[in-house]
């Protein structure tokens, strides 16, 4: 058995790899992201997964609904960090799987691969808590600098975590962002990775001031000017696991079962067969003995 | 956290208290019956439905509409209760607005779409809600029709016995709801929450909206309801609520030296003593004198009522 494969089936354990492991891990992958497009082509078929945020156990019940990588050829939306109690053992996992078989799954960038948001929600205090220091983090961070900002799926399904910019009107505008930077606060990178569909004419700018909000009419002409079928993004939590909007010409689709692990929603991935036919397989969070996670009653507390 | 299997047997035994059977959570204690109900957020059909209730098209990304927690008084019929339906049409009546966000000072200098509209609506869901209050007699109902005194909160100047709740009596009931939360598109964090405890002696609660708009604001509105129990259960309840609202700048904390990184912020109970307060009051329960007179025995709380 390679190293390589010990580090998976260890990664599947949900024990984290040495410091060592991870900076030699990052380098290899490294080399295997830097050649990728800003717009990866991406072959049918393929299962779509949203948001993990280090849910690692439930991220186990993905492949255990979804097949293992690499029979499963596999496409994450990103943010597989920050908010759960495992973003280290997900991330590195993904990781572990995209260096054995570069081929069969591919990772996208989300808005929390980023340094600035894992300084606040949780992935960096982890790296801190878990290995004494912040260097895997460090390696961590640097990787999210690589990866690519959205796929091609056949030509026809864009796939990207937050959805679409004003500042983009074609694909091979994608393609020219030089990508290799910290997730900037504006511009068309930022919008990629943080904006969402929203019922308005045009484009809606956040009542934050930043952050912008795209309605079906932009959807409509991005589709029809890059001759996409759809769009297949992630980014909002839904209840369903899955939803569909502006008469299917975009999908969210979410893979954190019980985000947070108190929202009850159900998460779910989108299967493509090779003809494109989609079906949702929607799935429950792992049972809770089979987790480290805290009782659900909580302690009491002389609270004042 | 560590686990909690519940107050010890003996504890509630001494008490007098009758935990609720079937898995519901709560106690009957001293003439209250005590209960927190928790179901999972809303799922797409019902929060439609309680936008077209509210008369808005946005909700916090998180809103647990079937959790609650009800403290209902058997003797006289009065119930206070706490639920995400309530909060939010407090936020919609007080509709402040929006906070921008650090990126919004770049956000200005981009080129516009041409077709853009701005939103500009609360996205911090702030509300004013501190609990609901409602009797379920039916002497209290003909009394409200003939526009008579009602079941009201008057200011008062006593205050929540501290001392009492300091006191480390076994806890026979307590449970914490989130009623909504939404992360505010990973730019901080919107809670409301209520915590409950009960005593042998009394039972305390806390219903608190956190915000923390990541390198802007923090801002606290707690809510602490107290009640100690009467001998006698029939006679009225003495309730005190106390609402204290606490708000800063992340500039102004930075100036007085505490961090300006969001990741110092994750706890509000460790930075609350630091905000300052921008209104406190105390407030006493008033209850119509013709309900304490009623006969306890219609208020019991069937699965059917829930």
């Amino acid at each position: 058995m390679s190293d390589l494969d010990r580090q998976i089936e260890q990664l599947k354990r949900c024990e984290p790899l040495k410091e060592s492991e991870v900076k030699a891990l990052c380098l290899k992958a490294m080399e295997i992201l830097v050649e990728e497009s800003n717009v990866q082509r991406v072959d049918a078929p393929v299962t779509i997964c949203g948001d993990i945020h280090g849910q690692f156990y439930d991220m186990k019940e993905l492949f255990k609904v979804g097949g293992d990588c690499p029979k499963t050829n596999y496409l994450f939306l990103g943010d597989f960090v920050d908010r759960g109690f495992y973003s280290v053992e997900t991330f590195l996992l993904l990781l572990a799987l995209k260096v054995r078989y570069p081929d069969r799954i591919t990772l996208i960038r989300g808005n929390h691969e980023s340094r600035q948001i894992t300084q606040v929600y949780g992935f960096y205090d982890e790296c801190l808590r878990k290995y004494g220091s912040v260097n895997v983090w460090r390696y961590c961070t640097d990787i999210f600098d690589y990866l690519s900002l959205s796929a091609l799926i056949e030509n026809k399904i864009f796939s990207v975590h937050g959805g679409l910019s004003p500042a983009i009107t074609t694909l091979d505008q994608i393609r020219t962002i030089d990508r290799k930077q910290e997730v900037p606060h504006d511009g068309a990178m930022c919008d990629l990775l943080w904006s969402d569909p929203e019922d308005v004419d045009g484009w809606g700018l956040s009542p934050r001031g930043a952050g912008y909000l795209f309605g079906g009419n932009v959807v409509t002409s991005f589709n029809h000017s890059n001759n996409i079928d759809y769009i297949c993004r992630a980014h909002q939590l839904v209840m369903e696991g899955y939803k569909w909007m502006f008469n299917n010409q975009i999908v969210t689709v979410w893979s954190a079962p019980n985000y947070c692990y108190r929202c009850g929603n159900v998460a779910a991935i989108l299967v493509l067969d090779e003809n494109l036919d989609q079906q949702f397989t929607v799935f429950e969070a792992a049972p809770h003995e089979s987790r480290g996670v805290p009782s659900k009653k909580p302690a009491p507390d002389y609270f004042l | 956290m560590a686990d909690w299997d519940g107050a010890s047997d003996s504890d509630l035994k001494a008490a007098g208290a009758e935990p609720l059977s079937d898995g519901r959570r709560g106690l009957r204690l001293k003439g209250w019956h005590i209960e927190s109900i928790k179901r999972p957020i809303l799922g797409s059909l019902a929060r439609q439905e309680l936008e077209e209730k509210l008369g808005t098209s946005h909700l916090p990304e998180m809103v647990f509409g079937d959790s609650s927690l009800f403290l209902l008084h058997v003797g006289t019929g009065i119930k206070l209760h706490f639920n995400a339906f309530d909060a939010l049409m407090g936020w919609m009546q007080e509709a402040l607005p929006p906070v921008e966000v650090p990126a919004a000072a770049k956000w200005k200098f981009r080129s516009k779409p041409s077709q853009q509209v701005i939103l500009d609506y609360d996205y911090t869901f702030t509300t004013p809600y501190c609990g609901s209050e409602t009797s379920e007699s039916e002497l209290e109902k003909t009394i409200l029709e003939d526009g008579c005194c009602s079941l009201h909160w008057e200011d008062c100047d006593e205050r929540i016995d501290l001392a009492v709740l300091s006191m480390k009596e076994p806890i026979l009931f307590y449970d914490e709801v989130v009623l909504y939360e939404d992360e505010l598109a990973d730019n901080g964090v919107s809670l409301l929450t209520v915590k409950v405890r009960v005593m042998p002696s009394c039972w305390f609660l806390l219903l608190r909206y956190w915000l923390r708009v990541d390198g802007v604001l923090m801002r606290l509105r707690d809510t602490r309801v107290y009640c100690s129990f009467a001998s006698d259960d029939k006679v009225k309840p003495i309730i005190i609520r106390e609402n204290c609202w606490r708000e800063a700048t992340i500039e102004s904390l930075s100036v007085q030296g505490f961090p300006s990184g969001s990741a110092a912020y994750a706890d509000p109970n460790l930075i609350s003593q630091n905000l300052p307060i921008v209104k406190n009051k105390t407030q006493r329960l008033k209850i119509p004198s013709s309900l304490s007179e009623h006969d306890g025995g219609n208020f019991n709380v069937s699965e059917k009522q829930l």
